[in-house]
């Protein structure tokens, strides 16, 4: 029985090194680099490639940042809810969420680009070209200008990182003297938390991906942006965990119980992307005003509208029907099939927010597209191994770990 | 024979009560556990647990297989999901075609929340009706409740139950096999034996129920099929006679009768102010007086009293009105503005009067191919008649109106209306360029052979 909750389970693998998979996702991002640059542009202004490559990094970029913020959310909802079954997984999204700090590093060459004076990714940036009334007043009253803009994004990475730092901290101090204080402190906090996430996490939506087209607004973004990543974060969980136990780790910690919530999570944020996705069409669809629809239909032409009309099935109808059965979500193979399935799908979701306004879709520009996402990806993992090398993937002192070792989904 | 008879009134005592099964009563829910587990692996599959609260794991420890509930459901979601776009389709896309701001018929994006409504109320009732069948409820009795002990079912203890239907059920190996698991108790569960028919009082007042929910049903079936001369009822009195005025109705209040007041005299209304700027009007009210002296009084008063004016008989319908234009445009021609008159003439004109202004706008081409004689066809903006009209009345029939054409006022800014009529100066210009309004480099090459390919560019 011992050796079953072996303190040695719950190291990372000695073979899994950050480093190397860092330096991975370094050549993958450059050799995306190197081909969105090769792609023939046309345009006028900035150039083409450049517009592509700044687009490409941001989308990329989003892919990634949510997931870490949808693993900020699942630790804040875990405490407001006291929750005992998911003890056990919590430590691996806890670093997971933790990885924000780095993620503010991966945000600096946005912050570069506008400070610049690039009028890519966004338009705003370059006042004198703007010509239409409603940006024009946006940047008027003083909201669209790059300091504003650089002192918003600063302030929402101070507000993840502070509440990143608050229940990570919390966390590992109780791996020392599991002292039921730490969760307190935590179960305290974590709704006020959920409020400035929310706010945060909506503006930052409406920030940095819908004010590329700062004509058009959707006040639903910011929940789109969250509902895509809160699926990706779940997908995310289930492959890490299941690579950890092909690893020979956490077995004995994460049971088939685990995995099966975890996959209802996602199964559920599949679904409510679908709702919101659709609910923010419908609106436009009806009114069918020019300057709000002009968004879809920037995203259904010039080769964009494959990618629209493929995330329909791809996105929602396909995993949907692929994840409705308890016996997939139970099943090892078939759960990381459709946790892959989901991530690639919010990275083409990420795609179809932020690309389209690059222009028209280009082949090899978007293969290199899709390396330098796969390379952002395994950065994004390396730097969670780098969180991971220095603290146990087990909550070993929680209170509440007995609960979630012990804990079994009711057999419908 | 007749002895006999008499015999068995005599002795009818109530038969003793069938056995329907054996009960098992446990502490807690691990003896309760570890009892299902040696029951099920004995072979038997008719056996229930009960328990004051769920217990993981109980499912498998009975051995009871997954329910096929959840595909009922399955079918019954997919039925409403397709009787839901079937319903839709045929409405709106075959027998009663409605348009609805100019959507698409038959089956849109507009279609999924109704949609989605059917499919989740056809799953909720099936699952809740499905539930239902499958457990073979609603039942009013069970045998189970005849013994006093179970109520504690619901606080404290736990039972386990094997039935007698099971096929493999035999009193005594049964028995033997329950008390190999020490139990707290063991009881056989007896028939109940209280009459299963429904008491008459129930049935009575039901069956009165019923009937009394049909009187309001039959009073409106009647009141649909007769006549009635009397007055009708009013429910609230007080609302559908509210001591108040309405437009047009008269009072005893003020001396003149009228419950509508006209303007105190040197007062001034909000928004009325703008009613002497030419640049809300198109023309000058001053002036009136010296193009149409009877009108000048109307003007004076407010504008709407314009739009009460019948145009003087035998004049056409464009030039009727008679007023003081405006010839010159009171906003500058710059580039903003040619802008700003350029988006907004796209927006709100062009669907009509076309992009380039001839008239030939998608809605007039539409309207042309469904050929139905209520339709005015929009003026060409290169027609004489507007060529010729002053800027101050292209301003003036955006602003209220030209015969079929509607007011946009409310759409548009009189800034925007300005500068659309600026746009329209232009096209017109465009239309019928001269060469000196060619910039004099670019006059090279631009012979008059030429002229009228790129006049209709
Ligand atoms: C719904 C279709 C429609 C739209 C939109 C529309 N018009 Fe018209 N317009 C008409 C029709 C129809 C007429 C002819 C009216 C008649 O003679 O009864 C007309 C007539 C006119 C005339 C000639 C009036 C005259 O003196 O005979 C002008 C000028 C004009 N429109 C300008 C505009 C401008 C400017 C706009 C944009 C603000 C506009 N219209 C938008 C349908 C439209």
């Amino acid at each position: 029985m011992t050796s079953k909750y072996d303190l040695e389970t719950i190291e990372l693998p000695a073979k899994w090194k950050a480093s190397t998979l860092f330096t991975l996702g370094l050549i993958l991002v450059f050799i995306g680099a190197v081909l969105g640059i090769f792609m023939k542009g046309q345009g006028s202004g900035e150039s083409a490639e450049f517009k592509h490559l700044i687009h490409s990094y941001l989308a990329n970029f989003m892919f990634i940042m949510t997931i870490a913020l949808g693993a900020l959310f699942f630790i804040l909802i875990q405490f407001v809810s006291r929750a005992g079954w998911s003890t056990s997984i919590r430590r691996i999204a806890e670093l997971l969420m933790w990885t924000i700090p780095f993620l503010a590093v991966l945000f600096v060459p946005i912050l570069v680009a506008v400070w610049s004076g690039r009028s890519v990714p966004y338009e705003w940036n370059a006042p004198e070209q703007v010509h239409s009334s409603v940006v024009k007043a946006k940047i008027d009253i003083g909201y669209l200008t790059k300091e504003w803009f650089t002192i918003r994004s600063v302030l929402y990475f101070g507000l993840w990182t502070a509440m990143a730092w608050f229940f990570y901290g919390h966390s590992r101090k109780q791996d020392e003297s599991g002292d039921v204080e730490h969760s307190l402190a935590r179960q305290k906090w974590a709704g006020p938390c959920i409020m400035i996430f929310a706010l945060s996490v909506s503006f930052a939506a409406f920030d940095w991906v819908m004010s590329i087209d700062a004509d058009w607004y959707s006040t639903i973004f910011g929940v789109y942006v969250f509902a895509a990543g809160m699926m990706a974060f779940f997908a995310t969980m289930i492959l890490i965990s299941m690579a950890l136990q092909n690893a020979g780790k956490v077995r004995a910690f994460i049971s088939v119980e685990h995995f099966h919530d975890m996959g209802k999570f996602m199964f559920g944020f599949i679904m409510f992307w679908s709702y919101i996705a659709f609910s923010q069409l419908l609106l436009y669809w009806y009114g069918n005003i020019p300057e709000e629809t002009y968004w879809f239909a920037v995203r259904l032409k010039d080769g964009w509208q494959y990618l629209a009309y493929a995330l329909i099935p791809l996105h929602f109808a396909i995993p949907f029907l692929g994840t409705i059965s308890r016996h997939v979500r139970r099943h090892r193979l078939g759960l990381t099939f459709w946790a892959a399935w989901a991530i690639v799908v919010h990275w083409l979701d990420m795609t179809f927010l932020v690309m389209p306004n690059a222009g028209p879709a280009n082949f090899i520009a978007l293969v290199g597209h899709f390396i330098g996402g796969a390379g952002m990806f395994a950065i994004f993992l390396s730097l969670f191994l780098v969180r991971a090398a220095k603290a146990p993937l087990v909550p070993m002192k929680d209170p509440r770990l007995p609960e979630a070792l012990t804990y079994a989904n009711p057999l419908l | 024979m007749s002895h006999n008879d008499h015999n068995s009134k005599a002795t009818k005592e109530p038969r003793p009560p069938k056995a329907c099964g054996w009960m098992a009563e446990f502490e807690n829910e691990h003896d309760l556990l570890h009892a299902a587990e040696k029951v099920r692996d004995a072979g038997y599959t008719k056996t229930d647990a009960f328990t004051p609260f769920p217990v993981h794991g109980i499912d498998h420890a009975l051995g009871i297989k997954p329910t096929i509930l959840p595909f009922i459901v399955l079918c019954a979601g997919l039925t409403g999901l397709c009787t839901a776009l079937l319903m839709q389709w045929w409405m709106n896309g075959v027998d009663y075609k409605y348009i609805i701001s100019g959507k698409p018929f038959g089956i849109t994006p507009a279609s999924i929340p109704v949609s989605f409504e059917l499919t989740i109320l056809f799953s909720a009732f099936t699952s809740v009706l499905g539930m239902l069948a499958l457990n073979g409820l609603p039942k009013f009795s069970n045998p189970v409740f005849t013994n006093p002990k179970f109520d504690r079912a619901t606080d404290d203890r736990f039972f386990l139950y094997v039935d007698s239907t099971d096929k493999y059920y035999n009193r005594e190996s049964v028995r033997e096999l329950l008390s190999s698991v020490h139990p707290s108790s063991l009881d056989e569960v007896l028939e109940d034996a209280s009459p299963s028919e429904l008491p008459r009082g129930i049935l009575l007042g039901s069956l009165l129920l019923v009937l009394a929910g049909l009187i309001p049903a039959a009073i409106v079936l009647n009141m649909r099929a007769s006549f009635s001369d009397l007055p009708r009822w009013h429910v609230f009195f007080d609302m559908d006679f509210q001591p108040k005025k309405k437009p047009q109705q008269t009072t005893t209040i003020f001396k003149d009768g009228r419950s509508m007041r006209p303007q105190v005299p040197g007062t001034v209304s909000r928004g009325q102010l703008t009613n002497e700027d030419p640049f809300y009007l198109g023309y000058d009210p001053m002036k009136v007086s010296s193009v149409d002296g009877p009108r000048q009084i109307y003007v004076s008063a407010t504008d709407t009293v314009l739009e009460t004016l019948q145009p003087p008989a035998g004049g056409d319908g464009g030039t009727a009105l008679n007023l003081p234009w405006l010839e010159k445009l009171p906003v500058e021609a710059n580039e903003a503005n040619i802008k700003l008159g350029k988006t907004k003439y796209e927006t709100y004109c062009s669907a009509c009067h076309g992009y380039a202004g001839f008239g030939d706008g998608l809605v007039a081409k539409r309207a042309a191919s469904l050929a139905q004689d209520t339709w005015t066809t929009p003026t060409s903006l290169h027609a004489d008649r507007v060529q010729k009209q002053p800027v101050g009345q292209i301003f003036h029939t955006i602003s209220k109106g030209q015969g079929k054409m509607a007011s946009y006022a409310s759409s548009l800014t009189p800034q925007e209306r300005w500068s659309i009529v600026l746009y329209v100066r232009a096209l017109q210009r465009s239309r019928n360029a001269k060469i000196e309004d060619v910039p004099v480099e670019q006059r090279s090459g631009l012979t008059d052979a030429q002229a009228p390919k790129t006049d209709g560019q």
